[in-house]
């Protein structure tokens, strides 16, 4: 494991905090995704997404959750925590629709920790995470479990 | 049934609790899984398939993140044929949140996924004078048969207009 360097489980607590870089959002890229993954026409086509639900083209709820995982990924890494994976998201509510050339960024919130059971050597957090746009509007709330490096319980990789 | 214009025009009124569907299979490419990964969760153990097999995962699995993008796509192309028709943006309603997603098992390249929905409860809620709440339990099982994903959300449908 590369964990030496990096902070562990025991170094995170509630109430810690982390602003993560800024996204900006294409035309392209909402459009790109839509056609890999969510082909409807407020997605894709900006006559229909005029007369949608959200009143013009906008990005796949998806995609504005994997761009909070990309800034949530890079947040983690610039603050070198060990961070393996999620197993959850409680609750997610998709607040307002991200239209092109919007910028995203998110405040990671740890809410609470867990030691877990897992076999492996990791313990969890909860974390808050807001995303918001450019106007400072939040666009995504949700709150997931993040496992972070634990070598203090579990086994090895090797089990 | 696929071919019933009544399934593919109803309204909020008419989706039973309990309808269930198999939207389909789908299989995990290395490729795709890494793509998905450099874009939107660059860690090793979604990028690179050789440095993956010294994490604790012991090779490439996919972002979790992917394993939603794709659970839309399969909704979206089953619902496009067999039921609400997507291609009109104005009837088909959007996501409001989600509640309870779980990622259980890990998925490797080449594992096959089938995904499955069933509509769980309607809500009395009206958004915006014209939309109703439709809830349903999503769940994801792989090539073995193991639950993989699993998570309940809440999608607009529209009410059927007062005459």
């Amino acid at each position: 494991m590369q964990a030496q360097a990096s902070l562990q489980w025991q170094d995170i607590n509630p109430g810690d905090s982390f602003s993560t870089d800024t996204i900006t959002i294409s035309r392209r890229d909402i459009l790109d995704f839509a056609a890999d993954f969510d082909p409807q026409p407020y997605h894709l086509d900006p006559d229909a997404a005029d007369d949608s639900i959200f009143g013009g083209l906008c990005a796949s709820g998806w995609h504005v959750t994997a761009v909070m995982m990309r800034l949530l990924t890079d947040t983690f890494a610039q603050n070198n925590i060990n961070l393996l994976g999620s197993d959850g998201v409680s609750n997610l509510r998709w607040k307002k629709p991200v239209f092109a050339e919007d910028s995203l960024s998110s405040r990671i919130t740890v809410s609470k920790k867990d030691l877990g059971e897992s076999s492996y050597p990791l313990s969890y957090i909860e974390c808050e995470v807001d995303v918001s746009n450019q106007n400072g509007e939040s666009v995504i709330q949700l709150s997931t479990s993040l496992m972070i490096g634990n070598d203090q319980r579990g086994g090895t990789a090797d089990e | 049934m696929s071919n019933s214009p009544y399934i593919r025009s109803r309204w909020f009124e008419d989706i039973p609790v309990g309808e269930f569907h198999v939207f389909g299979d789908h299989t995990f490419s290395e490729k795709e899984m890494v793509d998905f990964g450099k874009k939107y969760a660059p860690q090793i153990y979604h990028t690179d398939p050789e440095a993956a097999r010294d994490t604790l995962y012991r090779g490439l699995i996919a972002s979790g993140w992917h394993i939603c993008a794709i659970w839309m796509r399969m909704m979206v192309d089953y619902m496009e044929r067999f039921a609400t028709g997507v291609q009109d943006g104005r009837r088909n309603g959007a996501g409001v949140g989600f509640q309870d997603l779980r990622w259980i098992v890990p998925v490797r390249p080449g594992h096959t996924l089938t995904y499955t929905y069933e509509v769980i409860e309607k809500s009395d809620r009206v958004v915006k004078n014209k939309w109703g709440i439709i809830r349903s339990r999503n769940e994801a099982f792989n090539q073995n048969g193991e639950l993989v994903f699993s998570f309940v959300i809440d999608i607009l449908a529209e009410r059927r207009p007062a005459d």
